[in-house]
C-alpha cells in the first residue's frame, strides 16, 4: 500500500524547532493538503517527505517501509515545485525525461512514457520548446509531467500554483483535481491558500506554528472547526469572531444577545469567543435568528453577492448578502440576523470549540 | 485645437526630455566618458606615425606619409614573425588550458561543503592575483632555480639532473602558462562562482529527487546554466588573445628563449623602446590591435549564432 506514514516527526534547525511532533497517515491514493500560514512548517514537512531536509526526530515510511535514511531517489517519491524548477537549457521532452534517462530507462521506453503524458497534459505540440518560450500554466504542466513520467508511489505538491495568475490558478486546480482522479497516486500538496486546500483535498490538514491543528474532510473542517484558528482560516472571507459569555439565553456579546441552545446552569457565565460565518447570516429575522446590531462601513458588489464591511461596537465584522443584482438595498442595513443554529462557540482562552450539551 | 497647436514632439524634443529626465545616469557615466577620452581616445591620434616615417623633431603632423611601409617591413621581419607566432602559440596554450582551470575551481569550490575549508582555500587562491608580477617572476625564477630551486631540489630527489629551466626555451612556454594560471585562476573563478550561485536551488533539488548524482548535476545543471557566462568570458578571451601577460614575460624571459618566449608586445617594447622606432612599433601594435578586434567579432559572431549568447 503506498500511503505515507508520519509518526511525531520533529525538525530542528540548531536549536530552533520548526516542526513539533506530527502524527499524520496519508492512505493510499488518498489526496491530503497541508495548509496553514507562511512558516507554519507544512513545506519543511513535505521536504522531509520527499528527502530534502533530514528528519530530527520520528518515523516517516512510505509503503511501509522506514525511510528517514533513504535517499530521496530511493523514495520513489516526485515533487513539483513552487517555481517549476524546469531546466532552463532543456526542452520539454527532455525536461521530463530527465529522471528518466537519470534512472537509465530505455530510449523507446522514455519517448512512448514523454508522449503518453504529454498527450495527457496537453503539452504534445509544445515538447520542442525550452521553458522560457512557455506560458506560466504550460511551465506548471511540464512540471507536472516530469513528475507523473516517473510513476512514482507518492507525488509531492510544494505550493504548485502560487506563481500563476488567479484565472491560471482556477483551471490549473481544476486540472490537478481531475489528474489525480485519472492516475489515482498518493498525493502531498502543500498550500497557504485555503480555497486551493478545500477544493483539492480528500482531507485537509491545517497546521500552525509545527503543529497540526486539526486533520479532516474539507466540510468537517469548515462544519466543525476544532479552534479559533482552524475556523478563521478556512472560508473566505474568514468567520468572525467575537468575545462573549455565556448566559442562560446563550451567548452574549456586547449588549446583544444571541439565543443558542443547550446552555446549562454550569455554563452560565463562561467566556467565550463568538464564532460568525459571513453567510450565516441575513438582512432579515428568520426562524431561529437573532439580530446583530452593526454601522454599515462599506459595501464590496461580488457580482451575486456583496461583502457588508461593518463595526459591531469596537469590532470589524464581514456579512456576505446576495445582491439580486442591485446593492442599492444593502447601504442601509442596520442590523445583520445572525442564524443561530450556525454559530459557533469556542472556549475563552484556549480558542477550542464548546459542544454544549455534548 | 488644430494639428498646428499639437506640440512639435520630434526626435530632438524627445531626446531633450530624455536628457532632462535622466541627467543623473548621464553624470554618473562622465568619468568613464572623460577616462576613455584621455586615455584612449585622443593616444589614438598618435596611431598615424604607423603610417608615418616618424621623427620626433619633426611631430606626428609634420612626418611624412609613407603608407604600409612599416607594415611591409614587420612582416617581412623574422623577428616580427617569430614574435607572432610565439604570441598565437602561447595564447593558445594558455586559452586551453588556463581558460578551463577557473571554471574546474568555481566548480570545485561549489562543491565544498564544509565553509571553513572553502573559505581557507579560496582565499589561498586568490592570493597570488594581488602579488605583483615582478615578485611572481622572482618566485617562479627561485623555485626553478638549478641550485636552490624547490623544484630542481626534488628532480635531485629522484636521482634526475638539475634542470636550467630558465632558459631552455622548451621550457619556457609551460612555465609561463603554469604560472599565469597559478595567479590567475583562482581570481577569475570567482565570477564563475558567482553565475552558480545564481542557478536556482530548486533545480538541484528537483534533480536529487529524479536519483542524479553530484556528478550528473554538475554535468546537467550547472554546466548548462553558466554556460551563457562561460561563452561571455571565452569572447572576452578571445578578444584579449594577443594581450599575453607583457610583464611577467620582459623579466622571464632572455635571448637564449627569444625562440619561444618573444612576442609581439616585448618585441614592440624593444623596437619602440629601447630602439627608439616609434613608428615601426606603432605599426606593430596597430596590427595586433587589428588582429584583436577581427577574432573578438568572429567569436561574437559564431557565439549569437550557435548560443543566442553574445557580448553585443
Amino acid at each position: 500500500m503506498s500511503g505515507v506514514d508520519l509518526s511525531n516527526i520533529v525538525k530542528k534547525y540548531g536549536a530552533f524547532q520548526v516542526v513539533h511532533g506530527i502524527d499524520l497517515t496519508v492512505a493510499e491514493k488518498e489526496f491530503v493538503v497541508l495548509v496553514g500560514p507562511s512558516g507554519c512548517g507544512k513545506s519543511t514537512t513535505l521536504r522531509m517527505i520527499a528527502g530534502l531536509e533530514e528528519i530530527t526526530a520520528g518515523e516517516l515510511s512510505i509503503d511501509g517501509r522506514r525511510m528517514n535514511r533513504v535517499a530521496p531517489k530511493d523514495r520513489d517519491v516526485a515533487m513539483v515545485f513552487q517555481n517549476y524548477a524546469l531546466y532552463p537549457h532543456l526542452n520539454v521532452a527532455d525536461n521530463m525525461a530527465f529522471g528518466l534517462r537519470i534512472r537509465k530507462m530505455p530510449k523507446a521506453e522514455i519517448k512512448t512514457t514523454i508522449d503518453d503524458v504529454a498527450g495527457i497534459l496537453g503539452l504534445t505540440e509544445y515538447l520542442d520548446r525550452r521553458p522560457a518560450d512557455l506560458s506560466g500554466g504550460q511551465r506548471q504542466r511540464v512540471a507536472m509531467g516530469r513528475a507523473i513520467v516517473r510513476h512514482p508511489k507518492v507525488f509531492l505538491f510544494d505550493e504548485p500554483l502560487s506563481n500563476l495568475d488567479a484565472k491560471l490558478r482556477t483551471q490549473m486546480r481544476a486540472e490537478i483535481k481531475r489528474l489525480h482522479k485519472r492516475l489515482g497516486v498518493t498525493s502531498i500538496y502543500v498550500t497557504h491558500d485555503q480555497v486551493e486546500a478545500m477544493t483539492l483535498a480528500d482531507r485537509i490538514v491545517v497546521m500552525n506554528d509545527g503543529r497540526i491543528e486539526q486533520i479532516g474532510t474539507p466540510m468537517e473542517l469548515f462544519n466543525n472547526p476544532a479552534n479559533t484558528f482552524v475556523a478563521g482560516f478556512l472560508g473566505s472571507p474568514p468567520m468572525n469572531q467575537v468575545k462573549g459569555v455565556l448566559t442562560a439565553m446563550g451567548a452574549k456579546i456586547g449588549d446583544t444577545e444571541i439565543k443558542i441552545d443547550g446552555v446549562t446552569a454550569a455554563d452560565i457565565g463562561r467566556a467565550v469567543t463568538v464564532g460568525i460565518r459571513p453567510e450565516h447570516v441575513a438582512l432579515k429575522a428568520g426562524q431561529g435568528t437573532s439580530p446583530l446590531p452593526i454601522d454599515l462601513d462599506l459595501v464590496e458588489p461580488l457580482g451575486s453577492e456583496a461583502l457588508l464591511h461593518a463595526r459591531f461596537g469596537d469590532i470589524e465584522m464581514v456579512f456576505k448578502a446576495e445582491t439580486h443584482g442591485d446593492i442599492g438595498h444593502l447601504s442601509g442595513v442596520t442590523d445583520i440576523h445572525v442564524d443561530a443554529s450556525l454559530v459557533m462557540l469556542f472556549d475563552g482562552e484556549t480558542g477550542q470549540a464548546l459542544n454544549l450539551g455534548g | 485645437m488644430s494639428d498646428q497647436n499639437v506640440p512639435n514632439d520630434g526626435r530632438f524634443v524627445r531626446l531633450y526630455d530624455h536628457f532632462k529626465r535622466e541627467w543623473q545616469i548621464y553624470v554618473l557615466l562622465l568619468p568613464m566618458i572623460i577616462w576613455f577620452s584621455v586615455f584612449l581616445y585622443k593616444p589614438m591620434y598618435g596611431l598615424q606615425i604607423a603610417f608615418k616615417d616618424y621623427s620626433i623633431f619633426r611631430g606626428i603632423a609634420a612626418s611624412p606619409w609613407i603608407g604600409f611601409e612599416h607594415f611591409q617591413t614587420l612582416l617581412g621581419s623574422d623577428q616580427f614573425m617569430r614574435a607572432l607566432r610565439n604570441t598565437f602559440m602561447i595564447s593558445m596554450l594558455s586559452l586551453c588550458f588556463g581558460f578551463p582551470m577557473p571554471i574546474i575551481l568555481a566548480l570545485m569550490f561549489n562543491e565544498v561543503t564544509n565553509q571553513l575549508f572553502k573559505r581557507t582555500a579560496q582565499t589561498i587562491v586568490y592570493l597570488p592575483h594581488f602579488i605583483s608580477t615582478v615578485i611572481i617572476a622572482g618566485i617562479v625564477i627561485t623555485a626553478f632555480s638549478p641550485t636552490a630551486g624547490v623544484v630542481n631540489t626534488v628532480l635531485e630527489w629522484l636521482g634526475f639532473e638539475p634542470i636550467y629551466f630558465l632558459i631552455k626555451p622548451e621550457w619556457f612556454r609551460p612555465i609561463f602558462i603554469g604560472s599565469g594560471i597559478w595567479q590567475e585562476a583562482g581570481f577569475s573563478s570567482i565570477v564563475f562562482l558567482a553565475a552558480i550561485a545564481g542557478v536556482n536551488p530548486s533545480l538541484y533539488e528537483s534533480a536529487v529527487v529524479d536519483g542524479a548524482s553530484r556528478w550528473q548535476m554538475i554535468w546537467k545543471i550547472t554546466l548548462p546554466s553558466i554556460l551563457p557566462t562561460i561563452i561571455i568570458m571565452l569572447i572576452i578571451r578571445i578578444g584579449n588573445l594577443l594581450e599575453v601577460g607583457f610583464e611577467l614575460i620582459i623579466v622571464l624571459y632572455q635571448p637564449a628563449t627569444y625562440e619561444t618566449a618573444d612576442v609581439i608586445n616585448t618585441y614592440i617594447y624593444r623596437q619602440g623602446v629601447q630602439g627608439a622606432q616609434y613608428d615601426l612599433a606603432a605599426a606593430a601594435g596597430l596590427f595586433n590591435a587589428v588582429i584583436a578586434f577581427v577574432l573578438v567579432m568572429t567569436a561574437n559572431t559564431i557565439s549569437k549564432r550557435y548560443s543566442r549568447t553574445s557580448l553585443w
